[in-house]
């Protein structure tokens, strides 16, 4: 199942081959820091991106070739952004509850702003404050689905949650993502 | 799962099957189906064009570029340290915090003397039997201090009549619809209950049955759409203020 050319890296890596464990590092780190980026915010995204990639060299001798690199890299990528919310913000562990407050932070309108001013980078803004604002599960869910592109069986081999239950979280962070960029439409979207 | 939760709805129009048609996981044979209703109703048309505009725009968000000497950091922090032998590490396969709702679960496996106000949040059913009881906490039963920062939490029983189940867990609002960081113990022949502790605002839920089946609660005292053509039902943890001794 894995990846040749990660495997041949990974194998060279548990063998204390230090290059090539560099080279995995330049093949996903793009992928990594996304994930850390759109999950935490540009301040600790590359910190928890490498921390991603150390805690990955000292696990990799029980990474198993059955399964792909990048899932097992995906997946600690996840729990270190995890990590880093919970001690970000201890006194909301439950990020990924829906109260009353993360429902108004879901609103990322900004009325003084007029909308034919608005273009494209500044979509992709809202929509990545949108995403930041969705509660942890919500967002870790959308952002493995739709910015990094991923399938549900796989995101059901990262999350360790059955995918009809992360297709529900989907969903919804679908649809909060839509009523928080409801004031875009028509404009330029 | 799914398909237990949407059955008898008008699948073609409903929210699954747009929601489904974004993520490219219609049959041929539904397909057919949506795109046909999809010509007759303007606004499932929308909705359609909202969902797929949004999956768009969010792979379109740009990748952020890896800064020069990223990888020369990652071997700087990793040192001299070798790959450790395979064994029970971090590996990164399991979570590395202890749920909080498992936590929680622990904490109120305790003995401890809860004070319970049946009167009014009590209803019985056939199929299930629902049983809320709200509790303000006033020192005794603490909940996790981080589920309650600043409002006072209301505990809330929930409990409902199984015959034969294997495992009964809840998915709602207040644990990210995952059944599994909420399970229900088997308090008697059939009945299984939880303790969980909520702030004041509305929750949808249903039960989950042996992992498989999710059950919509008929006896809970309100329902709603869940837009994705089934039903949910709701809870409501009113405030402190609003229910002055009512749970004491």
């Amino acid at each position: 199942m894995i990846d040749q050319d990660d495997a041949a890296l990974v194998l060279a890596s548990q063998q204390g081959d230090r290059d090539a464990f560099g080279a995995l590092i330049s093949r996903h780190a793009r992928s990594i820091l996304s994930l850390t980026t759109r999950m935490l915010g540009p301040a600790d995204a590359e910190d928890v991106a490498q921390e991603t990639f150390v805690a990955a060299y000292r696990a990799l001798a029980s990474f198993k070739s059955d399964s792909k690199f990048s899932t097992w890299l995906y997946r600690i990528g996840v729990n270190k952004c995890t990590d880093s919310l919970r001690a970000r913000r201890p006194e909301n562990t439950s990020l990924d509850v829906i109260s009353d407050e993360s429902a108004a932070a879901l609103d990322v309108s900004n009325d003084e702003t007029p909308h034919w001013e608005l273009e494209q980078a500044e979509l992709a803004w809202e929509l990545d404050k949108g995403i930041q604002a969705l509660p942890h599960l919500y967002r870790e869910s959308f952002v493995l689905r739709h910015i990094e592109g991923l399938g549900y069986d796989e995101m059901s081999l990262i999350l360790g949650v059955h995918r009809d239950t992360l297709k529900m979280r989907v969903y919804k962070a679908r649809t909060l993502l839509c009523q928080s960029l409801a004031h875009l439409d028509g404009v330029h979207r | 799962m799914m398909n237990d939760t949407f059955d008898n709805v008008d699948r073609a129009g409903s929210e699954e099957f747009v929601q489904r048609f974004v993520d490219g996981e219609l049959s041929a044979e539904e397909r057919v189906r949506f795109l046909s209703q999809l010509g007759r109703d303007e606004q499932l048309r929308r909705r359609a064009i909202e969902l797929e505009q949004l999956a768009l725009d969010a792979s379109r968000l740009p990748r952020p570029m890896v800064p020069d000497g990223f990888a020369a950091s990652v071997m700087s922090r990793i040192g001299d340290v070798a790959v450790a032998p395979a064994g029970p590490v971090a590996s990164g396969f399991s979570r590395t915090d202890v749920s909080v709702w498992r936590r929680l679960a622990d904490a109120f496996a305790a003995p401890r003397i809860l004070q319970w106000n049946t009167a009014n949040a009590f209803a019985v059913g056939c199929l299930a039997i629902l049983v809320m009881v709200e509790i303000v906490t006033r020192g005794g039963a603490k909940p996790d201090a981080a589920l309650a920062p600043a409002v006072p939490a209301t505990l809330v029983r929930l409990v409902i009549l199984q015959q034969g189940a294997k495992t009964v867990q809840v998915a709602g609002d207040f644990n990210g619809w995952s059944p599994a960081r909420t399970s229900l113990e088997q308090i008697s022949d059939g009945a299984w209950a939880v303790t969980i502790p909520l702030k004041p605002g509305r929750y949808a839920y249903m039960f989950v049955v042996d992992g498989q089946r999710w059950i919509v609660d008929p006896f809970a005292a309100e329902q709603k759409d869940d837009g994705f053509g089934s039903r949910n039902a709701v809870l409501e943890v009113k405030p402190l203020e609003q229910k002055t001794g009512a749970a004491l």
